[in-house]
């Protein structure tokens, strides 16, 4: 063919170009085939609904390109990733505008099938064949250059991670460390190749890039086909079922082992635990190291953060939750006991109560909250009744975190007839576990459910409860299942304003750091979690508060063990100035 | 010549470190935070195993200290090493010169508080061994009125991790059977019960002690551990714990409940304690040479250290260890 | 020596042929296992315990006793709601052994 159409360095390209994308469509078919038939038919509808077909766009754009959520956390690394992304991007798609309005190949004698090869290579090797206006020259020496600054602070970060603000990166095997090489190199020696025209550096970019395809599907860098995928089925609505099929797989292959989920988790206190992050587990899931994949699933504390900060919001808490609701155990719980029993009204109760109180399992160890609770009711006025006064069954929620599902059934049965026997019409809860249960997995129609920071947020909102404010620095720990989980960050402020000055930990709301007391975790030791809670406790002193206020008693036994101040429930802090 | 050495506290320790080091010709001086010397035993009715009356104990080594120079209701607020000694700033600006320190600050009771399951601080009828026995020794205390049913608790703040004290507090155990005996003397209508998880009776006369509970006093000990404490509608107290030996968790009413709270090592002097470079062992309590031969000795030289700062101890033992660290303080000085 | 003829089997726990094997493959695992001191805390306070015979302390028990069938029978009654490992004066990891015992 015509010289300045054709020279073969162009073929390692075309090659690993068409191995990449066969294995996309391929990755693609199998991953939708592998949905449950249901979550499918989600899927198709919500690719033409307008509301998610914009939300996908706006998200491929804003996350895919433009990496928004990593600016959001560190603009530099945004940027570092973004000037890549969204720079590779640019000179693709002028490359493709150069070729359709510069018209390089009018009059030169080739046809069909050749004619789209070349159309395929071309928009890559253009300034090699053909010659390009001021205009274009400039658009792609500037995308170039911006993606060599990228790459730039990318190897800084290789050499010393602390100048770009992270504290631990992602270990990485072989394979990953020649194609990180691979991907740098690719242009810079474009660069080279386009100002010298030197032919062994455009073999070389071609070379480069085919070992960059080539590899690509194998390594990390899959999150880039990937994660438009991961976009459209995140907005269909569905959920993980399995740890390595459907949806879950799509999250596997999209997760970039950017690392920032690693600094972020409450475990990374320590080297040898910050083994056990979120970017760990997907790496074992995808390696099929599924030994590693189950112990680490069941030492997640189950807080969120990583959910919380992931810049593509994989939900790797979900699938973590099916990878131990796929691993075996056999409890086979026998929970039959429970069926005779039945809620005894106190003596001289005639009329419904319009508030049942929860107290919850933990609660039972805390007393100090379940007085601090009665007293404001009883200050409200309100008509309560209290139903696991002297031990109740408890909500299910650990028992859930297990994995198990089916185990559980007995005591949400039981609970709920319970719930709906006393004729309430709210259900208060101490507890942000509970809380989360009974507003996730119990059918309460007709019931509001409360925390009991919202209740007394309505109570004193309402007039019903009147406090007295003093001059106490507080400062609030948001719980892991009562914020992240729910978003109630404003109403437990609200109250605490109301009663003392509130001051601010060093993170707070969606960053808040959980406790450790977790029961989210089955493997953690004592020792462990002791590390978790000094951490924590060190970054709500940040401002030196007087009391720590807390607003679950798991927290409240877990802060009180290693904190330098007293520790209080919200409850107890508005009993005492009522 | 007489020598001027340091002794940070005037309870027991202090007290007889004081008296022997005096005897043998040197001249100790007593700094003590509180108003009175005595420090926690002067609080004590009766001492175990044998109830003998501690003001006995008490008075006579009062008597012992009556030449001794000493400070009271003054703290050290500053400690340095000099050429050859220490100086030391008290709180009521006098500085004092000394050859040797002795720490001899004891320990602080175990805050109930913190163990929130048990209920003090929120139930009434629930108390500390202290208020006890202070209630032995005035015959007041509101929380008990006649009881019928009481109950002790051993092991508060002590042998748990969950509140970060792992050891064992030693004497706890002989204090709750010598505290059930006497409340039975107070009470003889009412039913004594003990939760323990062991029972530790280490010493010379204490098992006749045990063995005087069971015969003569009719106390009744149940092995389990109480581990949450709650009020029924009366306002009596109602624990949970498990018979153990019988097998079964066990729920009973009480009128009132007695914790026996564990000995932590007294706080006040760890800013004093940094200055002079005395590290804490892993139970908090301060740490000496070694459990032996160098007991009275820690990693500074010229200071050191007797009686329940190091750990937890009972009254013989700690005379016996204020003893033997005036005759170290003796060798060390005269070896300079 | 044989006297030809016996009783029923006897009641007492045969120390020497007591299968600790699912005691031996947790103490692997979980090396805190051996430090639980019987103290009943985690009897006292347990969820299930309110209701049904259900008690750790005795689970572990009946583990170095020789008797995991009624072992496993009782685990079945478990909350997992974790009062236990909260009050664990030892720190040991109580509802991660009740889940390692039925693997």
């Amino acid at each position: 063919m015509n010289a300045y159409i054709f020279h073969p360095f162009v073929l390692p390209f075309v090659l690993g170009m068409a191995f990449v994308l066969t294995y996309c469509v391929v990755g693609l078919i199998r991953t939708i085939s592998q949905l449950p038939k249901a979550d499918r038919r989600k899927f198709w509808r919500s690719l033409v609904t307008p509301k998610t077909a914009w939300a996908n766009i706006r998200d491929l754009f804003g996350d895919c390109l433009f990496h928004v959520k990593i600016w959001k956390r560190n603009p530099v690394l945004g940027y570092m990733h973004s000037a890549i992304a969204f720079g590779w991007f640019m000179i693709i798609v002028i490359g493709h505008v150069m070729l359709f309005t510069l018209k390089p190949l009018e009059g030169v004698d080739v046809e069909g099938l050749a004619r789209t090869f070349t159309n395929f290579y071309y928009p890559i090797f253009y300034k090699h064949f053909a010659a390009e206006t001021p205009v274009f020259a400039f658009l792609m020496d500037f995308f170039l250059l911006m993606i060599i600054s990228g790459i730039l602070i990318a190897v800084v970060k290789k050499i010393h991670s602390k100048i770009v603000g992270v504290k631990r990166v992602t270990k990485f095997g072989l394979a990953d460390t020649m194609v990180r090489l691979a991907l740098w190199t690719i242009f810079p020696f474009r660069l080279i190749a386009e100002k010298s025209n030197i032919m062994a550096f455009w073999w070389l970019y071609s070379i480069d890039l085919m070992v960059f395809m080539c590899m690509l599907p194998f390594t990390r860098y899959m999150h880039i086909p990937t994660e438009a995928l991961f976009i459209l089925m995140r907005h269909a609505g569905l959920q993980a079922r399995e740890p390595r099929k459907g949806y879950a797989l799509a999250q596997l292959y999209s997760c970039p082992s950017c690392g920032l989920c690693i600094d972020a988790c409450p475990m990374s206190v320590n080297d040898k635990m910050s083994g056990n992050t979120s970017a760990y587990f997907m790496q074992k899931l995808r390696k099929r190291d599924s030994e590693e994949a189950k112990r680490i699933a069941e030492t997640c504390l189950m807080c969120g953060k990583c959910v919380a900060i992931c810049p593509v919001s994989v939900e790797s808490c979900d699938i973590k939750w099916s990878q131990r609701a796929a691993t075996p155990y056999y409890i086979n719980s026998d929970h039959s006991y429970l069926e005779d029993r039945h809620f005894d009204r106190p003596q001289g109760a005639e009329n419904s109560p319009s508030v049942l109180y929860f107290a919850g399992c933990m609660t039972q160890l805390t007393p100090k909250i379940m007085r601090a609770m009665k007293q404001i009711m009883e200050s409200a006025g309100e008509v309560y009744e209290f139903l696991d006064k002297d031990g109740g069954i408890c909500c299910g929620r650990p028992m859930l975190l297990s994995g198990k599902a089916a185990e559980a059934e007995a005591m949400i049965k039981k609970n709920t007839e319970l719930i709906k026997q006393s004729g309430a019409t709210k259900l208060v809860l101490s507890c942000p576990i509970c809380y989360k249960v009974f507003k996730d997995e119990y059918h309460l129609e007709g019931i509001e459910i409360l925390h009991h920071t919202q209740y007394i947020d309505q109570l004193i909102k309402e007039g019903r409860l009147k406090v007295k404010k003093g001059d106490v620095n507080y400062v609030y720990h948001d719980p892991c299942e009562l914020g992240r989980a729910f978003g109630v960050y404003d109403e437990p402020r609200e109250v605490l304003e109301s009663l003392g000055n509130l001051l601010k930990a060093k993170s707070e709301k969606e960053l808040s750091i959980c406790c450790g007391g977790s029961l989210g975790s089955f493997n953690l030791t004592q020792q462990q979690r002791d590390e978790i809670t000094v951490n924590s406790v060190n970054d709500l002193m940040f401002n030196h508060p007087d009391e720590i206020v807390t607003a679950c008693p798991l927290c409240l036994k877990t802060f009180a063990r290693k904190s330098p101040v007293a520790v209080e429930d919200i409850a107890e802090v508005v009993s005492k100035q009522l | 010549m007489k020598e001027n050495i340091l002794i940070i506290g005037g309870g027991a320790a202090g007290m007889e470190a004081s008296t022997q080091l005096q005897k043998m010709g040197l001249t100790p001086i007593i700094v003590e935070k509180s108003e009175a010397l005595g420090g926690h035993v002067a609080q004590w009715d009766r001492l175990f195993p044998a109830f003998h009356p501690a003001k006995d104990v008490v008075d006579k080594m009062l008597d012992n200290v009556k030449d001794v120079k000493t400070y009271l209701s003054t703290e050290v607020v500053d400690i340095q090493r000099t050429a050859d000694g220490f100086k030391a700033v008290l709180s009521n600006n006098e500085t004092i010169e000394a050859k040797a320190v002795v720490l001899a600050t004891g320990f602080d009771v175990f805050k109930a508080e913190r163990k929130q399951e048990y209920g003090y601080g929120i139930y009434n009828n629930v108390m500390t061994s202290v208020e006890l026995e202070e209630f032995f020794r005035t015959g007041k205390d509101q929380r008990i009125n006649n009881p019928k049913k009481i109950g002790f608790v051993h092991c508060v703040g002590a042998r748990d991790v969950k509140v970060c004290n792992t050891y064992c507090s030693k004497v706890c155990c002989t204090t709750a059977l010598k505290q059930a005996c006497e409340i039975k003397e107070v009470f003889p209508n009412a039913e004594v019960y003990t939760f323990y998880m062991d029972l530790r009776m280490f010493g010379p006369g204490y098992e006749d002690l045990y063995l005087k509970t069971q015969k003569d006093f009719d106390v009744k000990c149940i092995r389990g551990r109480v581990c949450e404490v709650s009020e029924d509608m009366d306002g009596k107290l109602v624990i949970k714990a498990e018979d153990t030996l019988f097998g079964k968790p066990l729920k009973m009413t009480l009128d009132v409940l007695v914790l026996m709270c564990s000995m932590e090592k007294n706080k006040s002097i760890d800013a004093i304690q940094l200055k002079l470079g005395v590290a804490n062992n892993s139970d908090g309590f301060m740490q000496n040479k070694d459990m032996y031969l160098g007991m009275n000795g820690t990693a500074q030289d010229g200071v050191f250290v007797a009686g329940a700062c190091t750990a937890p101890k009972s009254l013989p033992d700690t005379i016996g260890e204020a003893r033997s660290v005036a005759t170290q303080v003796f060798n060390y000085i005269n070896s300079k | 020596m044989d006297f030809g003829f016996c009783l029923s089997p006897s009641s007492h726990v045969k120390m020497d042929s007591v299968d600790q094997t699912t005691f031996n493959r947790l103490k692997e695992t979980n090396p805190d296992i051996n430090t639980c001191i019987a103290c009943g805390s985690c009897t006292a306070t347990c969820t299930a315990g309110n209701f049904t015979e259900m008690s750790f302390r005795r689970i572990l028990l009946m583990l170095q006793r020789g008797k995991e069938e009624e072992a496993k029978k009782m685990i079945q009654r478990c909350m997992l709601c974790g009062k236990c490992t909260l009050v664990c004066p030892r720190g040991i990891n109580i509802r991660k052994i009740l889940l390692d015992i039925t693997r």
